[in-house]
Formats: structure tokens, C-alpha cells, sequence
């Protein structure tokens, strides 16, 4: 058992000083504008104001950041962008005062297809017995005997509540947290502030490119982000009662 | 101010004084005599007097417009003074226009110089241009080398030649200008219409006599001052043709008994083909492009002998151009024995010989439906025979009273929209391409148009701050569409690509398109539903499809998957916000019966009087009269009739807690009505509200609605601002957004050959809305938009008339605990949500489910 806490939409490791960010997709409101939608540039100040006030937290609670590793799918585009880059590098500069370059972890999602600014890019990253890897490809390694955590993001884990008359909807981001071929596995929800994720409750991430199966997601806890984080048990009691 | 004037019918030797001699001996070699519209239209147009010729279809309005357009063409042809310009400037909002002007302009051409050819006269070439979204580049080309005399344009190909500098140059001296199908311009197409007209003065240097064609409508006054639009030099005449049409109009009912009669459907179809097979060609109006297929498709399935390609047709605005040029034509040509159109083939292109006009479902005001009614018996002295086929009692009651209002020719008023910013802002665009423009030559030039002529100068700077990319847009690289220099006060256009972009996203119409809907995982097709209907809609949302329940589940690029929900109510409604709603003046005639046959059922009225009464009311035979007494009755057994005095609400507790409100006001009183109550009853509450909306009331369902608390807080003067409140956070207003946006260019639907896949539009839109809204409420566009939903989408003015009223205690509402819906409410509680007025803050929401969901498993447990 690695010891983890959850901080807003990020999940830190206290005993390594390891904090993990979920996917960023800097593109994504790029993607917009190459549409024809003129939109104004929010997302890069938001990820960065949304990263200040994690790193803030965790000065607060006097606890020391040694390491970001940020989960994969950096870019949104499949293909070059430009702007993507110049985004992870404005990232990069906020960072600077905070950690050393060498101390910011970079993994390969399935949209990361160009290195985005010449730092190298990893499959998987394993350190003192937690692994971090995006979650859309299967590498052996992460199972290794040293491992006892495994970290992913990839499917961006959101749930949309109901009430008992089905008038008001709303979704919001969330962890799960379970075992699976016994280690324990977090997943972390996606960065991007202006969409809370995929729907687990009506299944509407694709599992047929997640390393762990449904069935296994379906005996994993759902912790909601609210203002504070609040444990909805496990998922597939979660589903049935939203039914 | 513009003067308005009225035309009068003017003598026959006047017209013919005025008339070359070529032009006369073809006239009469054509007609017996001068028609009365051409008395009321034909001298005052030579007399260079603006006009508003008002008749009914069929009144050979456009020869009219036409006839002293050519006297004076030709008499220069005939001197030799013909130049190489735009003399005339025809407009129109239909497309498919070349058939109705060859037949209006080239052949009366081609004939005037064959007579003047055998009379040895030598007559210049008089030349038409037509120019539509369709002219390809090679017919612009030859247009610009060789100039017509006589310009044919839509408003938006209208638009797009006056800022073209080339094209201008043969725009100096354009003397005339017809504007055709005016009453359908009641929309920002119209708006758009009234700016280019005004760019077509400036940039003309004799005055364009201005010539408007327009079925009956009224307020006329207001149609003509749109015309020619405002300023104290200005005159317009109106010209009211007092033509009569005869009218042949039946109510029809598919089956005796409409609630538990036999199949309505299939009896329908049978009651469609009998009508057919009784006349040579028939005309069917849907309302709906989807329900325009399922009729044809259905009538081929049932009828197989009867029905194919050779005789049947859709027509509706999502087929090709094509595909509808070549259904018109057969038409024309007396090919097809039935032709079925949404609302397609409402406006006046020829469609040939018509002996039959079927309304499927009410045609929602009496000006509607006299204009489709106008389709049959096009020449102007046959009886134009229609017949409406009602699918419920509510429907029943509705196309009773329109057709009352026809018999009596009580014809609904039409507003245009008028300062719309997203209009003004596509404009805007347009005129700095051509030309640069001081601010104030600028502000005067828009002042001019009737649909801006009460537009502030502080709105008129923020539509200009937005287009020059201030509002810190250029900060965050959205870069400005024009230029705005402060000091000289000058405005231009920016970058190299202006002129293709406003060509390419020119216009007002949101573009729709079919989203075909499929079973998962079979891929198997079911239908198809228009593209805003998809956009209401989210994932495990429940909707009616021909008939049938279904799930959504899923989209992959144009399609929609779904799974059979037989069991589920539908979580949203059958139509869409954007059908047509039914005209106030019409509602409130349906009151009016409704507090007659109250009155009659109350005092004991033997059921023979009531059929009667029926009878001579409405105009309808003894078994619709039947129904509709049925239906009234069992209404006052069961609860009560509602009417001019009261508003009627049922609460009621099925799946949802449920207030079923009686307003018969329309749907876009009863939009107002339902969210101003909604937002007042949630905030009380601290609950989110659903609200249903139709035309004859609307409901509202959710946790703790205390109704009466809320209905005491109601004041008509307080209903904008509550309404602003409440229209805020709910998807109608991110959805006209969408459409404002895309108007004022913020969406580019055609940028650099890109396109769109539906299920992200939404998504899109919503962002840009959040985005936007972040800069400030105050954004120009984001008013545009809230304008939008409380003037055009709903009616603002006449919801806070009845709320006057009934401050005033000329109506009163009666609250009522019931244990099921009453008949009258039965509809309504099957409409679905239209909207959500969002009270309840998210995490509070979330807290909220926590604890509910934590003590139901704690329990399990």
C-alpha cells in the first residue's frame, strides 16, 4: 500500500512527494478555432491557475513536491499543432520555480503521436512501487513485483447524477480507486476544466481500449470531486441505484 | 417620417396612355383586359410612386410589378438608349425562381421583339440576369461582361452583388426594385433584407422606385414603412386589392371517435387516398420534413398499386436543388398526382394546376393557412378547395377555428424582428469589404432601415467594438474582422480572406440537416430527425420517433443509435422548440369558443342545441361537431371547461409531481408564462423545475413547488427581468446563441473547406457560449441572443398582457388537486420537457444525492 490523498482533480503521493495530473488535451480548444468557432484563449491560463492551486495545497499541508508526472495525452490533435507545444511550454515556465525540468515526468498517451518540445516521453513510469502509465496499452512491466500501485487516466472517469425523478442531471469528474490482479489501481479524471469526462454510469467511455475490463471497473469506489472529494461506494451499486 | 399613402384603382385608359404602342398591342394580344391588381399597381409604378401591392395569390401580382418595369425598357430599347446597367432589381426568398420569371419576363420579352421584328421596329436586346446561391461562376462571369437590364436576386445573392466593386459599376443607376413575398419575411431573413435595400439606395444614385408583393397580411402599414423604409423624404402607397378568392374548406376527422376509435394511422392514409383518387392533382402540407417522408413512404407501402415514383413526390428543403426543380416541373406539367411538402411549397412559385390543398395537423394561424389554401385553383376565379385532417381532438378544435377565421377572413398581424445585432453584424462585414466608410455615414446608412431605425448608438459601437476585435478578443487571439480607426473615424475591412469568408457564411437561416437515426449495435435505419431535434437531446434521453419509443444511446458522424424504450415516458417532446407556434390571435379565438361551450354545457343546453350551435360556429359538419362536443363534455364531467375568465391548474402526482396549466395562449405565451413561473416556484423550493410547453398550456414537475407563494410574486412589471433570470441558464438560450454566433460570423460554417459532425456542434457551441459569457453578460452578441428568445422565439408583450389582466381580476387562477389528468391536459402531460430552469446550485445538488445515495446502500447492506 503506497499512501495517497486526493487533491481536487489530481491524486499525490506524500511519502515520495509524487503528484499526478490527468490529461491535459492543451489542443483542445484549438480545435475549435481550426473549425471556424472564434474562441478565446482560456484553456492554458485555466490548467495553469488549475496546477497553482493543487501545488498550493500541498505547500499548505507543509508537504514536500518532489516530482509531476502528467498522465499522458498532452496533446489533443492527432497530428502536429503548433499551439500544443507552445502551451506545454508555457507549463513548463510556470514550473520552473517550483521543480527542476528533470523532475517533471512526461507519459505517452494514444494521443500523443509527436513529442511535443523535445523532452522525452515515457510508456510507463515505475518509482518506488507505484507505476504510472496512461492506460490504453498493456506493457508487462507495470505488473512487475515491485509494483504495488498502478496510476492511469485515459478514460477520463466522470459520473452524471440524477435525482429520483429524473429532472435534474448534472456530471461531475471522479477517481476510482479498486484492485485489480492484485494491485491497486488508481485512475485519475482528465485536466481539462471545460469537460468533466466520459459518463461511467451509461458506459459511454470506450472500454475496448482500456487495459482493465468493465466488470473489473464495475467493483472499483467512485470518488466524486465536489467541493470536497466524497466516496459514492462502488461503482455498480452507483449504477443500479441511477437506473 | 415616411409618408404612407393609399393607391387607388386607377382608370383603364391611364394604364394604356402610359403603355408603349408594342407594349399594348402585346398586352391585349394576351389578356382581355387589365386585371385589377394591375389598375391599383401598374400607373403608380410608371408614376415612379413606391408601392405595397397587397392581393391574394394568383392576382397576377408579378406581371404587374413587371409591366411598367418593360414599357420602359422598351421604350428605350426602341430609342436606342439602352445602356449597360441595372435598370431593375427583382427580389425574392424563394430559390427556385427561373420558371416564374421566364414565364413573367423572358416570354413576354421574347414575344414584345418577335411583334416589334415583324413590325420592322429594330429593338435593343433587353437582357435578364439571374443571380441565386445556384449562378455558377462562368453565368457571373458573363453577367459582369455583358450587364442585365433586369437583376433577379434572393436576398442573400442581393447582398453579396453589392460588394462586389465590379458588379456595383453596373449599380449606379438602378431605377427599380421589386420585392416579392414580403409577408414571409417576418423573420431576421427580413431584417437582413431591410439593410441590403437601404446598401442598394446608397449605392444607386436615382432613387429605386421600391415595388413590394405580398399575400394578405396585416398590419399592411408596417409592411409598406419596411419597404421603403424610414426618413421624411420617403412615400409609400398601399395598394389594397379588394379580390375576393372563394373558399371551399372542411374540417375532416379519420376516424369517429379519436381517442378510442380504431386506428388512426391507417385510416388517415385510407381518407388521404380517397381524396386523391376524387381529384386530378392534390397538394399535402406536413408541417415537418420528417413526417413529409413518412407520408410518402407510407402511402407507397399501403397503397402499392396506387402509389410510385411516377406519380408521388416529397418536397421539403433538405432535397437537392435539383430533386425539387425536377418534382416542381412534373408538377407544373400535370404529372404527378400528389405531391407531399413540410411548409416548402407555402410561398408563390407556379405549381401548375392544384385542385386540392390537404393540411395534415393545423397549419397554426389563418393567414397560414389561407396562403397554403392560395395553392389550389391558382387562377384567380376558381374555388380554392382544402381540407384539413386533424390527428387529435386538440388539433380537432385548432383547425376548427382557424378555418372559422378563414371563412371570416380574420387574418393574424406579423412582426419583424428589429435590432438584431448578429444581423447587423454580418452586414456590417459586408459593407466595410467594398468600401471605407466613416462611422456616422455609417450609423445614418442603418438608421434608414425600418427594422433599425430605433437602433442606440451605444449598441450600434459594441457591434463595432466586437467585429474590430476589442472586448480583449484580440488579446486572446481571436483576431477582428474589421478595422476601426478612433481618430479618423474611418472603418475598413481586415485580411485578405474577408471577401470569401462573407461569401461563403452569408445569411440567416440556421443551417439544419437530417441526422439519420439507427438501432444499436444492428446499424438497422429507422428514420430520421432534424439536426436541432438531435441537439435537444442527451444520452439516455427517451423520444417519440414515427411513432415509436426510443433510447438515445450513442452518435457516430451523421448517425444517431438508439434502442427500442416502449415502457419510458418520453423526457423530451415530439416537436421541437423551433415548429411553428400557434398565432395569439388564434388562441385566443379558441378561447373564446371554449368559454361559449362552457357557458352552454353549464346551463343544461340539450346536446341537438350544442351540435347546432357547433354547426353555425365553426362552420363543420354534424360528426366533427359530434367530436368536438364530445370531447368538451367529457372535459366539463370530469373536472372543468377552462376559459376567458380562468386559468385552470391540476396538480397531479404520477411519475413526476406535476402542475398542469390551461393557458391557451400559444406556444410562445406559454414559453414565457412557464419559465417566469418555474424560476419563481424553484427558487422558493431551491429545486431544479421541468417544464413542458405547448400551444394550449404547459406543465412543470419537481421537488417541494409551493405554486401559490410563487404565483403571488408574479408582477408584470417584474416578468423581464424574472424571465432574464430565468432564460440564463437553460439550453434554449445556448442554442440561439449557436444561431446569433454563427450569423454575426463568430461560427464560420464554411472555414477554409472544413465541416462540422453533429454530435460536437453542441458541444462547440456551448463552449463558445461559456467562453464568451466569461468575457461579460454583456457581450452584443449574448444580447442578441436573449433579444431573440424573449421578442422573436417567444412573445415577451403579450405574456405580460395577460398577467396585466389578471392583476386587473379579469382572469383568476384556480388550483386543483387531481387524481388523474383531465382530457384536456392529457396532451400535455405527454409533451416531454422543452426545458430546465436551473435553481439548485451543482454542489449543492451533489451534497444533496451523497447522503441519499449513501443511506440507500447503507440500507441494502
Amino acid at each position: 500500500m503506497s499512501k495517497y490523498q486526493f487533491i481536487s482533480k489530481s491524486v499525490f503521493f506524500p511519502e515520495q512527494g509524487i503528484l499526478a495530473i490527468g490529461d491535459l488535451h492543451l489542443g483542445y480548444e484549438e480545435m475549435f478555432r481550426v473549425k471556424g468557432y472564434s474562441i478565446p484563449k482560456q484553456q492554458i491560463i485555466d490548467t495553469i491557475e488549475d496546477l497553482n492551486k493543487i501545488i498550493k495545497e500541498i505547500e499548505k499541508e507543509n508537504k514536500k513536491l518532489k516530482k509531476i508526472v502528467f498522465m499522458g495525452d498532452l496533446k489533443h490533435f492527432f497530428s502536429f499543432q503548433r499551439s500544443e507545444g507552445t502551451d506545454l511550454l508555457d507549463i513548463y515556465s510556470f514550473l520552473s520555480n517550483i521543480i527542476s525540468e528533470d523532475n517533471i515526468i512526461l507519459i505517452k498517451g494514444n494521443h500523443d503521436t509527436f513529442e511535443l518540445v523535445g523532452r522525452p516521453m515515457h510508456d510507463y513510469w515505475i518509482e518506488d512501487g507505484i507505476c504510472f502509465t496512461h492506460g490504453h496499452k498493456l506493457f508487462p512491466e507495470i505488473f512487475g513485483k515491485e509494483v504495488k500501485t498502478i496510476v492511469m487516466s485515459h478514460i477520463h472517469p466522470s459520473v452524471t447524477l440524477h435525482d429520483s425523478q429524473r429532472i435534474k442531471k448534472e456530471s461531475y469528474k471522479c477517481f476510482l480507486f479498486g484492485k485489480w490482479k492484485k494491485k491497486e489501481v488508481i485512475i485519475v479524471p482528465s485536466f481539462l476544466r471545460s469537460v468533466e469526462g466520459s459518463d461511467l454510469i451509461s458506459g459511454s467511455y470506450d472500454e475496448d481500449f482500456f487495459i482493465v475490463p468493465e466488470r473489473e471497473l464495475e467493483k472499483f469506489d467512485v470518488y466524486v470531486i465536489g467541493e470536497k472529494i466524497l466516496n459514492f461506494g462502488r461503482l455498480k451499486k452507483l449504477i443500479s441505484s441511477q437506473d | 417620417m415616411t409618408k404612407i399613402l393609399e393607391a387607388k384603382e386607377r382608370n383603364v385608359n391611364d394604364i394604356k396612355g402610359y403603355l408603349h404602342p408594342l407594349v399594348k398591342e402585346w398586352f391585349f394580344s394576351k389578356f382581355a383586359d387589365f386585371s385589377l391588381t394591375q389598375k391599383y399597381g401598374v400607373p403608380a409604378i410608371w408614376e415612379r410612386q413606391d408601392i405595397i401591392i397587397s392581393a391574394p395569390t394568383g392576382g397576377t401580382k408579378t406581371l404587374t410589378a413587371f409591366l411598367s418595369i418593360l414599357n420602359y425598357l422598351v421604350m428605350l430599347a426602341e430609342k436606342n438608349e439602352l445602356e449597360e446597367r441595372v435598370y431593375a432589381v427583382y427580389t425574392s426568398p424563394l430559390k427556385a425562381l427561373s420558371n416564374d420569371i421566364h414565364k413573367n419576363l423572358e416570354e413576354p420579352l421574347a414575344e414584345i421583339q418577335a411583334l416589334a421584328k415583324s413590325k420592322g421596329i429594330k429593338l435593343q436586346d433587353i437582357r435578364v440576369g439571374l443571380r441565386t446561391g445556384d449562378t455558377t461562376a462562368s453565368e457571373r462571369a458573363r453577367m459582369l461582361r455583358k450587364s442585365p437590364h433586369i437583376l433577379i436576386s434572393t436576398p442573400e445573392s442581393l447582398a453579396i452583388i453589392l460588394t462586389t466593386t465590379k458588379f456595383i459599376e453596373k449599380m449606379w443607376g438602378v431605377e427599380f426594385c421589386v420585392v416579392d413575398e414580403i409577408h414571409s419575411l417576418d423573420n431576421k431573413r427580413g431584417t437582413y433584407l431591410s439593410l441590403t435595400l437601404e446598401r442598394l439606395n446608397e449605392v444607386s444614385k436615382i432613387w429605386p422606385t421600391k415595388i413590394g408583393l405580398s399575400a394578405t397580411v396585416e398590419p399592411l402599414d408596417e409592411v409598406a414603412q419596411y419597404l421603403v423604409g424610414e426618413s421624411d423624404d420617403r412615400s409609400v402607397a398601399i395598394a389594397r386589392v379588394p379580390l375576393d378568392k372563394k373558399i371551399d374548406v372542411q374540417v375532416l376527422t379519420p376516424v369517429k371517435d379519436l381517442i378510442y376509435g380504431e386506428d388512426i394511422g391507417v385510416n388517415t392514409y385510407s381518407l388521404i387516398d380517397k381524396l386523391i383518387k376524387e381529384h386530378k392533382t392534390t397538394l399535402i402540407f406536413t408541417n415537418t420534413r420528417s413526417a413529409t417522408e413518412r407520408v410518402v413512404s407510407h402511402l407507397k407501402d399501403k397503397f402499392p398499386t396506387e402509389y410510385g415514383d411516377d406519380n408521388i413526390a416529397a418536397h421539403h428543403s433538405s432535397l437537392s436543388k435539383a430533386h425539387r426543380f425536377r418534382i416542381e416541373e412534373n408538377l407544373r406539367a400535370g404529372k404527378l398526382k400528389v405531391v407531399v411538402c413540410s411548409t416548402s411549397l407555402e410561398l408563390g412559385i407556379d405549381i401548375g394546376f392544384i385542385d386540392l390543398v390537404i393540411m395534415l395537423g393545423s397549419p397554426k394561424s389563418s393567414s397560414r393557412a389561407l396562403q397554403r389554401l392560395g395553392r389550389a385553383g391558382h387562377q384567380l376565379h376558381n374555388v380554392a378547395k382544402g381540407r384539413f385532417i386533424v390527428n387529435d381532438r386538440d388539433d380537432l378544435v385548432e383547425c376548427s377555428v382557424i378555418q372559422k377565421e378563414m371563412i371570416e377572413r380574420k387574418i393574424n398581424k406579423i412582426r419583424f424582428p428589429i435590432n438584431c445585432l448578429d444581423v447587423l453584424s454580418q452586414q456590417i462585414y459586408g459593407m466595410a469589404i467594398y468600401k471605407i466608410w466613416d462611422i456616422d455615414e455609417l450609423f445614418n446608412l442603418i438608421k434608414k432601415s425600418y427594422c433599425y431605425k430605433n437602433l442606440r448608438k451605444a449598441d450600434f459601437l459594441d457591434v463595432i467594438a466586437y467585429l474590430s476585435g476589442d472586448y480583449e478578443l484580440e488579446k486572446s487571439f481571436v483576431y477582428g474582422k474589421i478595422w476601426y480607426d478612433p481618430v479618423t473615424k474611418q472603418i475598413g475591412k481586415k485580411g485578405k480572406l474577408a471577401r470569401v469568408l462573407y461569401l461563403t457564411n452569408i445569411g440567416t437561416i440556421p443551417e439544419e440537416s437530417f441526422i439519420t437515426v439507427k438501432i444499436a449495435p444492428s446499424g438497422e435505419s429507422i428514420g430520421a430527425i432534424d439536426e436541432s431535434f438531435m441537439e435537444r437531446m442527451k444520452k439516455g434521453d427517451v423520444f417519440v420517433l414515427g411513432g415509436s419509443k426510443y433510447v438515445y444511446r450513442f452518435t457516430r458522424g451523421m448517425n444517431l443509435y438508439v434502442n427500442s424504450a416502449e415502457n419510458r415516458t418520453p423526457t423530451i417532446p415530439s416537436w421541437f422548440s423551433e415548429q411553428l407556434p400557434l398565432a395569439f390571435d388564434s388562441a385566443l379565438e379558441i378561447i373564446r369558443f371554449r368559454t361559449l361551450m362552457k357557458d352552454k354545457l353549464k346551463a343544461g343546453m340539450k346536446v341537438e342545441e350544442v351540435l347546432e350551435f357547433i354547426k353555425e360556429y365553426l362552420y363543420v359538419s354534424e360528426s366533427t361537431a359530434k367530436s368536438i362536443y364530445e370531447y368538451f363534455n367529457e372535459q366539463h364531467k370530469f373536472f372543468e371547461i377552462p376559459d376567458a375568465k380562468t386559468i385552470l391548474v391540476e396538480e397531479y402526482r404520477g411519475e413526476k409531481h406535476y402542475l398542469l396549466f390551461h393557458s391557451m395562449y400559444g406556444r410562445r405565451v406559454n414559453d414565457v408564462l412557464s419559465r417566469a413561473i418555474a424560476f419563481l416556484v424553484g427558487k422558493a423550493g431551491e429545486r431544479d423545475i421541468e417544464v413542458g410547453i405547448n400551444d394550449n398550456g404547459f406543465y412543470l414537475a419537481g421537488e417541494k413547488m409551493n405554486l401559490e407563494k410563487a404565483l403571488k410574486n408574479l408582477e408584470p412589471d417584474d416578468l423581464e427581468k424574472i424571465l432574464k433570470e430565468a432564460i440564463e441558464k437553460t439550453d434554449v438560450l445556448a442554442r440561439r446563441f449557436r444561431h446569433c454566433a454563427s450569423r454575426a460570423l463568430m461560427i464560420l460554417r464554411n472555414y477554409k473547406g472544413q465541416t462540422k459532425s453533429v454530435g460536437k456542434q453542441q458541444m462547440k457551441s456551448h463552449y463558445l457560449y461559456h467562453a464568451v459569457k466569461k468575457i461579460t453578460g454583456e457581450f452584443p452578441i449574448l444580447r442578441e441572443a436573449r433579444r431573440e428568445v424573449l421578442d422573436d422565439l417567444m412573445d415577451l408583450p403579450n405574456a405580460k398582457n395577460i398577467l396585466t389582466w389578471i392583476k386587473e381580476g379579469k382572469i383568476k387562477w384556480k388550483i386543483a388537486s387531481r387524481p388523474i389528468p383531465s382530457p384536456f391536459a392529457s396532451n400535455l402531460i405527454l409533451q416531454g420537457q422543452s426545458d430546465l430552469i436551473r435553481i439548485e446550485d451543482k454542489q449543492q445538488f451533489l451534497k444533496r444525492l451523497h447522503e441519499l445515495h449513501m443511506k440507500s446502500i447503507g440500507q441494502d447492506e
